[in-house]
């Protein structure tokens, strides 16, 4: 089915980018998106099941896609309003939605990859696309945002291939190669302990720019502040899933070696590390683009923390990446608001925004909420869970620094965001140039209300798919 | 006889570091994906025919004609002839990449990997490591494609070295990712080049808050 898919969504996008009608292109748009809903129900009806030869509708897949799913929907409804904002010409457009589309056919294929070459071309596409639709505004940051992102995200995907062809050849001398990772799993036990230790470490470094933590996050900073808000929107949520699919994938095959312990302390040491950085270079960013980017590398943090401290925090890193996508996709979609207000995504000129865009800042003000964990965001209960964990497998001195990081981000997000709503109006600011639409908080607003409903009652599939997918974790 | 291909690959290595022209870092990177063909016709065990396709694909058609091809074509467009901005002097960097060269070896042999053909396992790392130092002391950004080159070149060893034969369709799928990719890298080393009027890696220095 998935095969069909990918054909589906090629001709939709080569006809995009070759007719070149506006009309068409929104036609099209919304049958690729009915697409898109059909492949996710699908891939639920037939959970567990292979697809395609190299593709598998595992649990945590199916997740990852419906969130992705959600907010294509919500992507290309903003996409209108940033298009119109930028005034671009009709090739631009055909140009920004044909790669929009398969950037969101990579992150489907590479969460349901089931096979890890295949996984690694995926992911390599997401990066290819990505530096095509950050250039997409063509300035001169753009290009060098493209740039690093390209080339940092290859090397890096190349060095994550080395550690790919460490790990899958498990009976060299009779040239068994174990690609699949329900295979891999089966072949544990043949693994050397010091080619999983090396393997895992290249993984992590080479998919660190998709997950946005350390060591490679600059480049994924940098094109997160220069994207445009709809692509921003799915680099920090959808993007960051497929960066920790990819690395939760071989964080089980690897829980069942000896070298778990290892693997487990590595994970550590890049949590503290990006939650350090992240709170270092927060005291310096003066973009909002930025503010939220290094925001997201502290949920990532969290994350990792949560699959180091294992047990019930397992279930509340994956969970915690449910809550974090919608809610930062919603932040990323108001900056497409901010930019048409203020004609600009820095701090200086920004300000009174509740005087100006009163509903607006009363979204933003819920999104802060929401992003720095305070309830009824669900963020509130992950966090609460992962730090609890921490707290009962003695990792005290941990859970305090992590603590103490956090409050520090919590305060620099806060004073930025309390800037635009209450600062002093920029003399920048002209009503006349204001172009902002006075509806489209509304989607932000349901993904906002989804987070406080899921986090209050979570639905029962949603605890169902997150179980099974954690359910091989050794 | 896959000393004889080894030993010129580290040889290539080293007149990386020597070379300042353009023009033989292009032929060094063609004449690499030479050695690496020679290099994986004898190594690669019960090879059959779209294998050995496959291989020929990468290697001779792809690093040895295309990608140079198409180099040239960049360095025509952008007129890059010399590179002359190394942090590292020369002669420096001629010891450093004997020294990579050398402590591969010497690494392979110590950590005795078990069914590795850990000749080709060192040269495939001293690659690597040597392509990201090549990056490292160059400040312009064609020369760091010509660094990332070098890495997939090192790649190419180490999946050659560990013995793994990939299935044809991912095979192909990986070398038309990485084919697309450089393509689009050498694509932005011209869009670089056409708004800064430089490909010098100190223009790219705008997005620091």
């Amino acid at each position: 089915m998935l095969l069909y898919y990918f054909i589906f969504s090629l001709l939709i996008s080569l006809s995009i980018l070759f007719f070149k009608k506006k009309k068409l292109s929104n036609s099209l748009i919304i049958v690729f998106l009915l697409g898109q809903i059909a492949i996710t129900l699908f891939a639920y009806q037939n959970i567990n099941q292979t697809d395609s030869a190299f593709f598998k509708f595992d649990a945590l897949g199916i997740l990852f896609t419906m969130i992705l799913s959600i907010l294509s929907i919500a992507s290309f409804y903003y996409s209108r309003f940033y298009l119109d904002y930028k005034d671009s010409s009709i090739k631009n457009e055909s140009y920004y939605y044909s790669l929009f589309i398969l950037f969101i056919v990579a992150m489907t294929a590479a969460n349901f990859a089931q096979n890890m070459a295949i996984l690694w071309v995926f992911v390599e596409t997401t990066t290819l696309l990505v530096a095509g639709l950050v250039y997409f505004d063509r300035s001169k940051i753009a290009i060098e945002a493209s740039w690093k992102y390209l080339f940092i995200g290859s090397i890096g995907i190349a060095i994550a291939f080395i550690g790919i062809l460490f790990i899958s050849v498990v009976d060299i001398k009779n040239g068994v190669m174990a690609l699949n990772f329900d295979e891999l799993i089966q072949h544990t036990k043949q693994l050397n302990p010091l080619w999983v230790k090396i393997s895992f470490l290249f993984i992590l470094t080479g998919f660190s720019v998709k997950l946005s933590s350390v060591p490679l996050f600059p480049a994924s900073i940098d094109a997160k502040t220069v994207a445009p808000g709809p692509v921003n929107a799915l680099m920090s949520t959808a993007l960051i899933n497929v960066g920790f699919i990819t690395i939760f994938r071989f964080f089980v095959v690897f829980s069942h070696t000896d070298s778990f312990l290892w693997v487990r302390n590595v994970i550590l040491i890049a949590a503290i590390s990006s939650l350090i950085f992240s709170a270092i270079q927060l005291f310096k960013v003066k973009r909002y683009t930025r503010l939220y980017a290094f925001s997201s590398m502290e949920h990532v943090s969290l994350v990792l923390l949560g699959l180091y401290t294992g047990g019930i925090a397992y279930y509340a890193a994956i969970l915690h990446l449910i809550f974090h996508s919608f809610i930062k996709a919603g932040l990323f979609y108001q900056i497409t608001g901010i930019k048409q207000t203020y004609h600009s995504v820095w701090f200086k000129d920004s300000g009174n925004y509740f005087r100006i865009r009163p509903i607006d800042a009363l979204v933003v003000l819920l999104g802060l909420i929401l992003i720095t964990a305070i309830p009824p965001s669900g963020l509130f209960f992950t966090e609460l869970t992962i730090f609890k964990g921490l707290f009962l497998s003695n990792n005290i001195f941990i859970a305090i620094l992590s603590l103490l990081l956090l409050t520090i981000i919590i305060y620099i997000i806060a004073k930025k965001i309390m800037h635009l709503l209450y600062g002093v109006q920029p003399k920048t600011y002209k009503e006349t140039t204001n172009t902002s639409n006075k509806y489209a908080f509304i989607p932000v607003l349901i993904l906002f209300a989804l987070t406080i409903f899921i986090g209050i009652h979570p639905p029962h599939f949603i605890s169902e798919l997150i179980n099974s997918s954690i359910v091989l974790l050794k | 006889m896959d000393y004889i291909f080894i030993l010129t690959l580290a040889a290539t290595l080293v007149l990386f570091a020597l070379f300042e022209r353009v023009k033989k870092f292009i032929f060094l990177i063609s004449f690499q994906g030479v050695l690496l063909f020679g290099i994986a016709l004898i190594n690669l065990l019960h090879i059959n025919t779209l294998e050995l396709v496959l291989i020929l694909l990468e290697t001779i058609v792809v690093k040895s004609i295309i990608i140079p091809i198409f180099l040239r074509k960049m360095t025509i467009q952008n007129q890059l002839k010399r590179v002359h901005e190394v942090n590292v002097p020369v002669f420096y960097s001629i010891i450093f990449t004997s020294f990579f060269i050398l402590g591969s070896f010497l690494l392979s042999s110590f950590l005795q990997l078990p069914n590795i053909n850990s000749r080709i396992f060192s040269i495939g790392f001293a690659s690597v490591i040597f392509g990201i130092y090549f990056i490292a002391i160059h400040k312009n950004i064609f020369s760091h494609l010509i660094g990332y080159l070098i890495i997939e070149n090192g790649i190419f060893l180490f999946s050659v070295g560990v013995g793994s034969q990939m299935p044809l369709l991912i095979g192909l799928a990986i070398l038309l990712d990485v084919l697309i990719g450089v393509l689009i890298i050498g694509i932005f080393v011209n869009k670089v080049k056409d708004r800064f009027q430089s490909i010098d890696i100190a223009q790219l220095s705008q997005l620091k808050d």
